[in-house]
């Protein structure tokens, strides 16, 4: 792309507990933390990428991209509120990319913080507008069960077993172990058969199939290559770019055992960058259940359609592995920081590119791709980011 | 005491689904255009937006697309269901459309089970439901 569009800072929040802050409190530190440990100001930036706050609210607060020019200041030629579900932040580094490549911005700020909201009757009650109100909602839907329709039927028609689908969680476990921030590293390490012995959430999730609610944030400097060069030694150029809605309510879906979105996403950022999956050194998806990786791996092209149980089972996925995924922890043992949950795995694919991944650092990795998708499987969103523009 | 569970409310695009549902009958919108039907009910034919919308009664046959057995963390209003089955069932006539499974074991529940509607009072309204079809 012109202008060599690139993640030249990342920055997260440890996820855990603020009991003190309100989520705008959270976005206040995430933003103020984040410019201070990257030297920016916010007179250098010229955009600012940003998500609602509080979506499972009744009321969601809708007006953030305003609040925050004017509390930091900045006069900018790109700025929205913009939402779409875990896929948000890809579609944003995605428009500042594109902004960039246009000429029209330099360094766009994409930030993001969330408390995943306590699980009480009237949080419920708002959560459930994701449901189809007439056709989905008589029945009783949750979360997790609406994403284990995809896992049951991939079961059915690959033979796809628990245990790998536990094996995802295991090797999230494994990672997590190496990053100091992960929320589920004092638990320490877990194996397939303490995944199956957790308690069944809907099957065939178990309760260590599901990602681990807390709260935190994170943000993201999209700017052209020349910044990016003086702000890091190495960006993570944004080398390729997809984006697709699948349906929109996941009773809707067009197939069950598939991610159509991982497929048609994948299909667009493997075309825009001129890579092949067999490029790709290391792969961020996003994982609110285990399932969801493993069918992602196949649509994305990492494997054969079906393929997908056996690949996680060698223990490619594995540190020190052929395809390390999700080299954070994931979701599921990184913390899924309410709908800030899709800046973590971007976060985490350029640190790996630009080589500060510290301990869980791939040595070769000179290629990343990042699958994020939201609203139930509606929406998604996928970047491959490369050491070279 | 009541049912908590959620009682749907119609719209005018699903009104005779409802009506339908009832009196015990699966109608489902069929787009005159392009000779299909489709599902859920809506203002227009989501493959034409053709509006020249007819209902049709069902068969009520269908099978198990896929489903989930719901063991925590319940629905509002499905506290007292657990363990309760979601599915996705492939009607006969094509389209496919969500429903629990009903007076079958959840551990009797499996993909390309053959099912059959049935019909379930939800306050005033009565809810399509789908149960192992005869001889399973």
């Amino acid at each position: 792309m012109r202008n060599s569009p690139a993640i030249a800072a990342a920055f997260e929040m440890t996820p855990g507990r603020y009991p003190e802050h309100t989520t705008l409190g959270l976005y206040r530190d995430v933003l103020s933390q984040a410019l201070r440990e990257w030297h920016v100001r916010p007179g250098q930036l010229d955009g600012l990428l940003i998500p609602p706050a509080d979506m499972a609210a009744d009321r969601p607060d809708v007006l953030m991209h305003e609040r925050f020019i004017d509390e930091l200041g900045i006069r900018s030629v790109l700025s929205e509120t913009m939402f779409a579900g875990g896929a948000s932040y890809a579609l944003m580094v995605q428009r500042a990319a594109l902004a960039i490549a246009d000429g029209r911005a330099e360094a766009v700020l994409c930030a993001g913080a969330g408390k995943f909201p306590k699980l009480d009757l009237d949080t419920r009650r708002s959560m459930s507008k994701i449901f189809q109100p007439q056709f989905e909602l008589p029945y009783g839907p949750t979360i997790p069960a609406m994403y284990a329709l995809l896992a049951t039927r991939h079961m059915a028609e690959y033979g796809t077993t628990a245990e790998q689908f536990a094996a995802v969680a295991v090797a999230a476990r494994r990672w997590a172990m190496r990053h100091p921030q992960a929320l589920m590293r004092p638990r320490g390490e877990i194996d397939v058969a303490a995944v199956l012995a957790s308690p069944m959430v809907a099957s065939p999730f178990h309760m260590l199939d599901c990602s681990v609610p807390c709260e935190g944030g994170g943000a993201i400097l999209v700017t052209s290559g020349e910044v990016a060069r003086r702000i890091c030694a190495q960006p993570a150029y944004v080398r390729g770019m997809g984006e697709f809605h699948s349906h929109g309510y996941q009773s809707q879906a067009d197939e069950f055992g598939v991610s159509i979105g991982a497929r048609e996403a994948g299909r667009q950022a493997f075309r825009t960058s001129g890579l092949t999956p067999g490029d790709i050194d290391v792969v961020e998806i996003y994982d609110a259940f285990s399932a969801m990786p493993l069918i992602c791996l196949e649509d994305l092209g990492f494997c054969g359609k079906g393929k997908g149980g056996a690949l996680v089972e060698s223990g490619a996925i594995l540190p020190g592995g052929e395809l390390p995924l999700n080299t954070y922890g994931g979701l599921m043992s990184f913390g899924h920081v309410g709908d800030a949950s899709g800046l973590s795995m971007i976060v985490e694919g350029a640190r790996q590119v630009m080589g500060v991944a510290g301990e869980r650092q791939v040595a070769s990795a000179a290629t990343a791709l990042v699958h994020c998708y939201g609203g139930m499987q509606a929406d998604h969103g996928t970047l491959i980011l490369a050491r070279e523009a | 005491m009541t049912d908590p569970r959620p009682v749907p409310v119609p719209a005018a695009s699903s009104a005779p689904y409802w009506e339908g549902a009832a009196q015990g009958r699966l109608l489902l919108p069929f787009c005159s255009d392009c000779a299909r039907h489709f599902f859920y009910p809506r203002a227009w034919c989501p493959v034409c937006m053709g509006r020249n919308l007819v209902w049709r009664e069902a068969s009520g046959r269908g099978t198990v697309h896929t489903f989930s057995v719901v063991h925590a963390a319940p629905a509002v209003g499905f506290e007292g269901q657990v363990p309760y089955v979601i599915a996705v069932i492939d009607l006969a006539e094509g389209p496919r459309m969500m429903a629990n499974l009903v007076n079958c074991a959840p551990e009797a529940a499996r993909v390309g089970l053959p099912v059959r509607v049935v019909f379930e009072q939800r306050g005033e309204m009565r809810v399509p439901q789908f149960t192992p079809a005869d001889g399973y």
